[in-house]
């Protein structure tokens, strides 16, 4: 090999290298990612069923009758419910934690590892245990609030009662991991800040709202808008938690917890295997999903300059 | 150069061939099976199945008079099993070789009888008179040219009762003197009023969704007129079952349980409730959900007249690649004596009349029920069932309603918003 | 989108503050004396962890009749073994448990792999396009792959992909997390200098990616590869769309179908729901310190 061919190649390496690196990704990306999320929106726009082979063009109509179903409604708003539910306080929660393990505490790393526990369990896990946890008739919380004497509660028959059971199994799975994430972030701020603060007699709490919140304030921007991704696509939790029958797919007998990602269920791999139908609905689930991310971030962002 | 490709194909291979193991051999099995098969040689024949069909012990039975065939069992939850039934037939893959129907969902397939093995090609016509007749058109497509399946059980329907229960309320507890209580359903809500006055805590039945469906299974035409059409809105029967169950439910008789939730099944072991609508096959649920009631619970007749609720066929979808072997499995297990076996093992009455005057089935009885002569009782109960037709989407429509029963047993609706509800739900199922 | 990155501290040789400076300050970290109140909540935080995966296995190890008794029982049983038992003969769940391996192997391999190419390629080599196809790495990580699962799934039923494994891993082959996660990562802990030394030895770029780039990468790449695993391990929706015959069932959808037996045994499902933690529990209890690490590396969600 000489010397003009070794340069020729040499510099054929570094200019194609890089793409052959990221092609992998983006090959990949585009085949599973991007163009099924295309296909979607052609899908969409069809009567499309699994189990026809006939797939006539029907314009916009499932956006209509879709937008038209009071149960994709019911099925947004319950969505929204429990993401604001299983949302705010685990988040309000993982920062609490995050800020009592910043102190100098014995035992940090089991602190640590316990709070990070219930991340290992599956979802499907999760919604297992807790469906049993707040059973009607035997569920332990149930036991203990009656021990309590609070009543039993019939936690999957109501609207909010439901709700609040299957965002506390995201609150446990997530407030440890998030926790985690937010201590990260308190580390890297600078002890005089506090020091100061402390000398003008502000209190621990004070602290965690006016000086540990706005400095890691990215970090609870991007931890906002992940959690509610996460949130609108809620799907295993209420699936399992309605216990048998036709209620894992609707989401109790009212409908009651049927979330977005249920109810596209139903129509897509369920009675009718209404894959054009199915694929509207995801289509207008993005575009929620895009909207409130967005609108987090504008919120978050106000919230903390305004402060 | 070349080394830089050979990396390169490497890494990005090496996923490629991680996941190209695992599938080629997990697609080759059937495959390899299917070729064995045709030479003779070993098959697997997988059965899906929801809940247990007391198949169990005939598996091993038959593989061992036909070495080669091994049987696997998959059972999956009620609904769930005709949802996936449904889907792997239209994506062509993924049904076992034989499946379970139950009668709420058997028309909904003989209207695509294509995708399934005519079993009158592979012998079944010489076998009409086997069944029940109507066991047996149920399993017809529209134009009679094909059969997707053979008849396992039929439900004709009685009704379980705790003794227990029924003495602490101060009703009688011999079950002749039971059945004489509710000759007529608004007899038997008018006792359940008499149970709840007096029982303390406990409710008279465990779902108004399964009262209902007994009603409508026992008038001569039930959800749908034989030409396809749903008639839920105008029917006077469909009307009245529905008002006699939300009767009952303002009476506070409904334990509000859904069938097959765990909940269900530790209300059994529990004795929470003191009666259930009893087809032949619930006897093995109950029976299997609360093994230390042996003794408290007895058997009685059921209100309003015979009818029909439940009992199943074994179809073979047409993706199976071993129609004869799977054919032959499915005749003997549906041949009267393994129903007989099957029926003393777990209740699921036969769909074979031949069996019906046979004593070791109208002389059966089982401890667990008291001594109770189900045999006897169910023989009768299956023998004055008169058929009614089922639609398409029998058992979906079945569905609807007692979610909307439901809604009323929870408080999230009073009746005419639950009935308004159902009347649109199948409006848009349809 | 871009979120700031603070290095947690021992995996790798990255500075210990994030980008926003390089100046050593003191940090907030062991600042504060805990009081009594503060050791009380974190052990009742202790607590709500631990107890519903202790519950899961103290109905584990009952049999099917202690979940119908008032009070519920607190303490463990006898029937552990029974029921691990039963539960491989309810559903064919060492099969899942393989198939979850090769699932979550897979892609864990392949996801490392790939995020670390283009993360090398993102961090340190220049090409046209790398900040456009860098903000679209990013962009793409609000695109959840959940909302193209009818197409997807119509694409593998096309291929006759469905109801085999490959039609779980190929969708997760990549990540934008892992591209992400990586560039950010061996931006701060690759040093440049290094590189161009090799280059001027005449190293071609995939000698310095053997060489060079791999080593420094592994503890990343070992926190991502947990990462990745856990949550290919855990992954249920498309799983269960598109797997259909028992034998090929993952692990979480085996234990979605361990209800379906015909009475609901809930000692069962619960050993299931054990049986299937275990594995992940293990990896944790070993490597939890480094996975914690990780998390607070990455400073983001998997």
């Amino acid at each position: 090999m000489n010397s003009s061919t070794r340069s020729r190649l040499y510099r054929w390496d570094v200019k194609a290298s890089p793409y052959l690196y990221i092609a992998p990704f983006f090959v990949l990306f585009a085949a599973f990612g991007l163009f099924p999320l295309g296909y979607t929106a052609w899908v969409s726009l069809h009567d499309w069923s699994l189990l026809s082979d006939e797939h006539t063009f029907a314009g916009l109509d499932n956006y209509q009758r879709l937008l038209g179903d009071p149960y994709f409604w019911n099925a947004l708003r319950n969505t929204v419910s429990i993401l604001v539910l299983g949302t705010v306080p685990q988040l309000l929660l993982a920062l609490l934690m995050a800020h009592l393990l910043t102190m100098r505490l014995r035992g940090r790393t089991f602190f640590q590892m316990g709070m990070l526990l219930p991340n290992v369990a599956s979802v499907v896990a999760v919604a297992v245990i807790f469906s049993q946890l707040f059973g009607r008739d035997f569920g332990v919380i149930n036991w203990v609030l009656e021990s309590l004497g609070a009543g039993r509660i019939d936690w999957q028959a109501g609207v909010a009662s439901s709700h609040i059971a299957i965002a506390v199994m995201i609150i446990w799975k997530w407030t440890g991991y998030n926790a985690l994430i937010y201590l990260a972030a308190m580390q890297a701020i600078p002890r005089d800040m506090y020091e100061s603060a402390t000398l003008d007699g502000a209190s621990s709490i004070r602290q965690l709202r006016s000086i540990t919140i706005p400095m890691i304030r990215p970090t609870v921007i991007f931890t906002v808008i992940v959690s509610t991704i996460y949130g609108l696509q809620v799907f295993a939790e209420p699936q399992l938690f309605a216990g048998g029958g036709y209620d894992t797919v609707t989401g109790g007998s009212s409908r009651q917890f049927q979330t977005l990602t249920l109810y596209l269920y139903e129509h897509g791999f369920n009675r009718g295997f209404q894959f054009g139908y199915a694929s509207a609905t995801a289509w207008v689930m993005f575009v929620i999903i895009v909207v409130i991310a967005v609108l987090n971030y504008l919120l978050v962002r106000r919230i903390r300059s305004s402060s | 150069m070349r080394a830089i490709h050979t990396r390169r194909f490497l890494a990005a291979g090496l996923a490629a061939g991680l996941f190209c193991l695992t599938a080629c051999s997990s697609s080759d099995e059937p495959d390899a099976a299917s070729n064995a098969g045709s030479d003779g040689e070993a098959i697997t024949l997988t059965i899906g199945l929801f809940g247990d069909f007391g198949f169990e012990p005939l598996y091993a039975e038959y593989e061992a008079a036909h070495p080669g065939i091994t049987i696997e069992e998959r059972i999956a939850e009620f609904s769930d099993h005709h949802t996936n039934l449904t889907q792997r037939l239209a994506t062509g893959s993924g049904t076992a070789d034989i499946e379970a129907v139950e009668v709420g969902f058997i028309s909904q397939f003989t209207a695509t009888p294509d995708r399934f093995h005519n079993l009158l090609d592979l012998g079944a016509d010489q076998l009409e008179d086997r069944w029940l007749d109507w066991k047996w058109q149920q399993a017809l497509a529209r134009d009679d040219s094909a059969l997707i399946g053979l008849g396992t059980d039929v439900g004709g329907m009685a009704m379980c009762y705790r003794t227990d229960l029924f003495n602490e309320a101060g009703l009688p507890t011999d079950r002749d003197e039971v059945s004489q209580l509710w000759p007529t359903w608004e007899d038997y809500v008018a006792t359940g009023q008499e149970f709840m006055a007096a029982a303390d805590g406990k409710y008279f039945f465990e779902s108004s969704g399964n009262m209902f469906r007994a009603m409508i299974e026992q008038a001569p035409v039930g959800v749908y007129d034989s030409d396809d059409n749903l008639i839920v809105a105008t029917s006077d029967h469909v009307k009245h079952a529905w008002d006699l169950a939300v009767e009952a439910i303002e009476a506070g008789m409904s334990n509000q349980l859904t069938a097959w939730t765990p909940e269900w099944t530790a209300a059994f072991g529990q004795g929470t409730f003191a009666t259930i609508i009893c087809p032949a096959w619930m006897t093995a649920y109950i029976e299997g959900s609360a093994p230390d009631a042996e003794g408290l619970w007895d058997v009685a007749s059921v209100p309003g007249g015979a009818g029909n609720m439940g009992g199943a066929h074994l179809v073979l979808p047409a993706q199976g690649e071993n129609p004869e072997a799977a054919y032959d499995l499915i005749e003997w297990l549906t041949a009267p004596e393994q129903q007989l076996k099957v029926f003393q093992e777990t209740g699921n009455f036969p769909s074979t009349p031949e069996l019906y005057d046979d004593e070791e089935l109208t002389q059966f009885s089982k401890e667990y029920f008291n001594d109770a002569p189900i045999g006897q009782i169910f023989t009768e109960a299956a023998q004055l069932v008169q058929p009614q037709y089922q639609g398409p989407l029998q058992g979906d429509v079945l569905t609807i309603i007692g979610q909307g029963l439901g809604r009323i047993e929870e408080g999230a609706q009073t009746p005419d918003e639950a009935w308004t509800q159902v009347l649109s739900d199948l409006e848009s199922l349809a | 989108m871009t979120m700031q990155l603070v290095k947690g501290g021992e995996a790798g040789p990255a500075p210990r503050i994030g980008r926003r400076s390089h100046r050593p300050v003191r940090t907030l970290s062991h600042r504060l004396r805990p009081g009594r109140l503060t050791y009380l909540t974190l052990l009742a935080v202790m607590f709500f962890s631990a107890f519903p995966l202790y519950f899961s296995f103290v109905v584990a190890s009952q049999d099917n009749s202690a979940l119908g008794r008032i009070p519920p029982p607190l303490l463990p049983g006898a029937n552990l073994v029974d029921n691990v038992r039963r539960v491989f003969d309810t559903v064919p769940f060492g099969a899942a448990m393989v198939n979850s391996v090769i699932v979550a192997g897979t892609i864990t391999a392949s996801v490392v792999l790939f995020s670390t190419l283009a993360g090398f390629a993102f961090a340190k080599l220049r090409f046209k396009g790398r900040t456009a196809l860098l903000v679209v790495v990013v962009a793409t990580m609000m695109v959840p792959t959940q909302l193209g699962i009818v197409p997807l799934y119509l694409l593998m039923n096309q291929f006759g992909w469905t109801d085999s494994l490959q039609a779980v891993i190929m969708p997760a082959l990549v990540n934008a997390f892992g591209v992400f996660f990586m560039t950010q990562y061996l931006r701060e802990a690759l040093p440049t200098e290094l590189l161009e030394a090799g280059r001027i030895d005449g190293a071609a770029t995939h000698r310095l990616f053997w060489h060079v780039v791999l080593p420094i990468a592994r503890p990343a790449a070992a926190v991502l590869g947990m990462l990745t695993f856990l949550t290919a391990w855990n992954d249920y929706f498309w799983p269960l769309i598109v797997l259909s015959s028992p034998d090929n069932y993952t692990v979480q959808v085996a234990l979605s179908n361990l209800r379906s037996g015909y009475v609901t045994d809930f000692s069962l499902v619960l050993t299931g729901t054990l049986l299937a933690t275990l594995p992940l529990l293990v990896v944790f209890v070993v490597l939890g310190k480094q996975i914690i690490g990780g998390i607070m590396q990455g400073a983001v969600k998997g």
